[in-house]
């Protein structure tokens, strides 16, 4: 599973799921998810701690 | 007789292939290491920031730092890399830009591809300097999701439009203007400086820096020893940096990124001369460490757009003014209330401006490639405030709605008890009791 290549005769691109566009959009938007979601959850983390400081914690 | 020459014509043709492919990897090996030298840069800023820090905030400028370069990398290639192809006429993309979008067969491992890897790798480095230029100024008060949405702003999308506009080939400021920054005096120094001037607008100053009358105060680095070594670790980055602004044609003479015949040479008499001006400038004009080395960047982004062309002893005296410089720049933007941790805005913006102007005072009337006009005062003009204006609009505007929706500030009180205490599991100094409230007990910060 993954590679798009039998053998190297005449190759170009051969990174996984260079064949399967479906998957390789998967993947993408996944990685797009997780650099967002990381940046939120700083946030999220930020703010508590922020709170926590307010409050005398 | 026959076989002879069918043989010789073989082995020729070998010979050929040999040399053409090893010409590829060269190319490749290349920019390959000027980019491991480049994240020498990163290893400087983030010994500069920690070092320019007090010591309760050392670990959390060193974090946002970091936290820079990485998510540069990413976003850098799902969007920096289609910028830079697809917008060089200005702000219509051409299609051109597809083979920069992340699902293009060039934007991974392809054999019949050498170049698209490691020239990509380079400009995510130039990317993610502009990003740690922007990082250095901010440090103390930024939250870190706002800063890191800001710096994806400049590195990611600012800087490579500039760069789409300035150093591209077929870029309308080379085209129309014969814009010429070799070593991106503008497209990167300009640009992080001003960007970070109009987010220094909205940020405001560190808790204490000014007092109520407007004087300031003096809110010293807790470690100039790491300070300098970082800075000097950055200009050891400067030289993969330069010599990635450089083309390698296989077979041919170097070109710079506008296709005009130059040399490394030319860049290694011309940065080692700039460097030691800026040291100079600044040693004789203020006797401190911190503004001499800070001097050795300034004197090289005061000549870094002409570095192909410069008269050595010229980029020498180009350096010392910006090593002189610096110092009253950074302390007129202090008395208008801009509190610049670490002078990137004199350093970077104005320094990068005084280069851009130079080519277009002693440089004018080199003549360009592929029916661009020659060098001249208004070329380099013209750039320079479209330089500025791609900086500082983003900046502003980024950082004022970030304010509005309270994600740019950390709030006075966490500020004065000290970020890494507030946000960081770790201790920058344990036995020494910073980063505890009384000699070692650290707040848990919120998982």
């Amino acid at each position: 599973m993954g590679s798009p290549v039998t053998d190297w005769e005449g190759v170009e691109a051969y990174f996984t799921f260079a064949d399967n566009p479906t998957v390789m959009f998967a993947i993408l938007i996944l990685s797009v998810v997780l650099t967002i979601l990381a940046i939120v959850k700083g946030g999220i983390h930020e703010s508590e701690s922020y709170k926590k400081i307010k409050n005398g914690d | 007789m026959e076989e002879k020459l069918a043989e010789l014509t073989a082995k020729v043709a070998e010979l050929e292939q040999t040399a053409t492919m090893l010409g590829t990897v060269d190319v490749e090996i290349f920019y390959w290491w000027c980019t491991a030298l480049m994240v020498c840069i990163h290893a400087g800023f983030l010994a500069y920031e920690m070092g320019a820090s007090r010591s309760k905030n050392v670990l959390a400028s060193g974090v946002k730092n970091i936290l820079a370069f990485a998510f540069i990398v990413p976003t850098f290639y799902f969007f920096g890399w289609w910028i830079y192809l697809a917008f060089p006429s200005g702000f219509i993309p051409s299609e051109a830009g597809n083979a920069g979008l992340p699902w293009d067969m060039a934007m991974g491992p392809n054999l019949a591809d050498n170049a698209s890897g490691v020239f990509w790798a380079a400009f995510v480095l130039f990317a993610a300097t502009t990003a740690s230029i922007f990082s250095g100024a901010v440090i103390e008060r930024i939250r870190v999701p706002g800063f890191i949405i800001l710096a994806i702003l400049l590195g990611s999308v600012s800087w490579i439009l500039a760069a789409s506009w300035g150093w591209h080939p077929d870029g309308w400021l080379l085209k129309e203007w014969g814009y010429h920054d070799v070593g991106c005096a503008g497209l990167i120094h300009v640009v992080a400086g001003f960007f970070a001037l109009g987010v220094l607008i909205n940020l405001g100053p560190r808790v204490g820096k000014y007092n109520a009358d407007g004087t300031a105060n003096d809110l010293s680095p807790h470690n100039i020893p790491m300070v300098l070594i970082g800075l000097m670790l950055i200009i050891v980055g400067f030289f993969g940096f330069l010599g990635a602004c450089l083309l390698f044609n296989s077979g041919a003479q170097w070109t710079n990124i506008y296709g005009q015949p130059a040399t490394l040479s030319a860049y290694g008499f011309n940065t080692l001369m700039c460097f030691s001006g800026g040291i100079i400038g600044a040693w004789m004009t203020t006797r401190d460490p911190f503004w001499m080395m800070s001097g050795a960047l300034a004197g090289i982004f005061v000549a870094a757009a002409g570095l192909d062309v410069w008269y050595p002893p010229l980029a020498f005296c180009l350096g010392f003014l910006g090593g002189v410089v610096i110092k009253p720049v950074n302390d007129w933007l202090t008395g208008l209330g801009i509190d610049d941790s670490v002078g990137a805005v004199a350093v970077h913006g104005f320094c990068g401006a005084l280069g851009v102007m130079a080519v277009g005072i002693f440089a004018t009337g080199y003549p360009n490639v592929g029916g661009a006009p020659p060098t001249s005062f208004m070329g380099q003009f013209v750039g320079l405030i479209v330089m500025i204006l791609v900086g500082f609009i983003p900046g502003y505007v980024g950082s004022l709605i970030l304010k509005s929706l309270g994600m740019l500030r950390v709030p006075d009180d966490a500020q004065e008890l000290g970020l890494d205490l507030a946000e960081i599991p770790s201790k920058a100094y344990p036995e020494a009791g910073v980063g505890s409230r009384s000699g070692g007990l650290a707040v848990q910060p919120a998982e």
